[in-house]
């Protein structure tokens, strides 16, 4: 037993299965976001509209009432994707009201289009599909947000790494059809933006005096390089004076007192253990917020958007963090920074920590155990892609 | 790039001018005008064709009036303008002036 939409195509009612309701939906609401800006959009609509109802009478009749996919598939395939290209830059009849909605098409298309969201995307991922869902999100090809991701996991040290395993966890999947069309759906700012850009850059490469605009621009970029290679250098040697100035560069090798080395020993200890479990309950407390829209049971000020949430969780995490990673640097100058025992005693602490929460939570706590699940899954996928 | 990609603009510019040519005969509809086309490299379909002949219609070149049908509601019925028929004169024009150029390029 299925569904029935019954909707109104050009002022006729037809009734469509479920699934064939979100084609046809995906497909007028791409068609009104590529006309947008058009003084005819509404009815070229129509008339698309109407075409598409008469291909649906085709098929249609006494003992057959109602249009399902494949059929509405089929029809889809007949009309062809909705030309918009060519539309004028500056439509004449209308001379008043053009400049402003000519410059944005993104503003032309609010009504009845779905917004665009951001949808992890299962086919052809190779991990998880939050990188395929990024490109279809700015409309960008796959590849290039691979190699952006794989160089920001290496500028940033692994964060974005995390920043992953974030979003894997917290954007959904998009499973059924109107989700696909969602993922790709509503231009707004900022794919706006991308998509000026991606025209300018066509705009430049296909103009008249590309040659000597790509000597000028290899100029242009080389004194460009020069200047962030001297700002990285100079902020580097900065943030090197910053880090190490509270410590001298070679610690005297004055003898330690056995007291001092017992009691930083357990000063990391407490403090590791302490910032372990503080961690873990940021984690439960992003996982918390992610699933139930609350932070253990504390709601959000009503109307405040939930990534306002996890930003406020991560500042939280920093203002709490800060000092204990400061406290425990600190503990290690009594035994000199140089003390192995001392560095692995404090990684062994923090991860066995780590580790027997994470096995409790693995085995009390569903939704980590989900978690837990699917990076495993991932892995496996990724082991048997190479 | 390839052939077809270099010759789908060419096609593109090119489709203008073939709706004002079938236009230009009787009076038509839609599905006439696929159906026209539909044997020929410039097959093309009602998602390409409606923005077309809206784009056609605002700029004066052709107009429509509802017609009755037999089966399902009133059609849309194209014909050309007089400004229309002029510019469907002078493309034909140009047509044959290159049509000539590239034949008596080539050799």
């Amino acid at each position: 037993m299925r569904q029935v939409i019954t909707v109104s195509l050009n002022g006729r009612a037809y009734q469509l299965e479920d699934d064939a309701y979100a084609a046809l939906a995906a497909y007028l609401g791409e068609a009104a976001r590529t006309l947008a800006g058009n003084p005819d959009k509404d009815e070229i609509v129509a008339d698309l509209e109407q075409a598409i109802a008469d291909k649906c009478d085709r098929g249609l009749g006494v003992h057959k009432t109602v249009v399902v996919r494949s059929e509405l598939a089929a029809i889809l395939e007949e009309m062809g994707p909705v030309d918009g290209e060519d539309r004028e830059p500056a439509p004449g009849p209308a001379p008043g009201a053009a400049p402003g909605a000519a410059g944005a098409p993104a503003g032309g298309a609010g009504s009845g289009a779905a917004p665009r969201r951001l949808y992890q995307i299962s086919e052809g991922a190779l991990v998880s599909g939050v990188c395929n869902g990024i490109a279809a999100y700015f409309d960008l090809d796959v590849t290039v947000v691979r190699l952006a991701f794989v160089l920001l996991v290496f500028l940033t040290g692994g964060a974005a790494l995390l920043a992953y395993l974030v979003l894997m966890f917290v954007v959904p999947y998009a499973s059924t059809s109107e989700e696909h069309a969602a993922a790709r759906g509503l231009p707004f700012n900022a794919r706006a933006l991308v998509e000026r850009a991606k025209q300018k850059a066509a705009e430049f490469a296909s103009s008249a005096d590309w040659h000597t605009s790509k000597a000028q621009w290899k100029d242009e970029w080389r004194r460009t390089r020069a200047e962030w290679r001297s700002e990285w250098r100079r902020a580097r040697a900065e943030w090197r004076a910053q880090r190490w100035s509270r410590s001298p560069p070679a610690p005297p090798p004055a003898p330690v007192p056995y007291a001092a080395h017992v009691a930083s020993g357990c000063l990391l200890a407490v403090v590791g253990i302490v910032l372990a479990v503080f961690t873990v309950g940021w984690l439960f407390a992003v996982a918390s917020l992610v699933t139930t829209g609350a932070i253990f049971g504390w709601w959000l000020p009503h109307g405040a958007p939930f990534w306002l949430g996890i930003i406020l969780l991560i500042v939280v995490y920093q203002l709490v963090a800060l000092p204990l990673k400061a406290i425990r640097r600190a503990a290690y100058y009594p035994a000199g920074y140089h003390a192995p025992w001392l560095a692995a005693w404090d990684g062994v602490a923090g991860l066995a920590v780590l580790a027997a929460l994470a096995w409790y939570g693995y085995h009390h706590v569903p939704e980590l155990h989900d978690l837990f699940d699917r990076v495993t899954q991932a892995i496996d996928r990724v082991v048997a892609s190479v | 790039m390839s052939i077809d990609q270099k010759l789908s603009p060419l096609r593109k510019g090119l489709l203008e001018f073939l709706v004002l040519k079938i236009v230009s005969g009787t009076s038509v509809y839609v599905a006439d005008i696929l159906k026209r086309l539909a044997g020929t490299e410039f097959a093309t379909q009602e998602g390409t064709l409606y923005p077309l002949l809206s784009k056609l219609r605002r700029e004066g070149l052709v107009e429509y009036r509802w017609q009755e049908s037999d089966a399902g509601p009133p059609r849309k019925y194209y014909r050309l303008t007089p400004a229309g028929q002029a510019q469907l004169g002078e493309l034909d024009g140009y047509w044959v002036r290159i049509n000539k150029t590239i034949s008596e390029l080539g050799n």
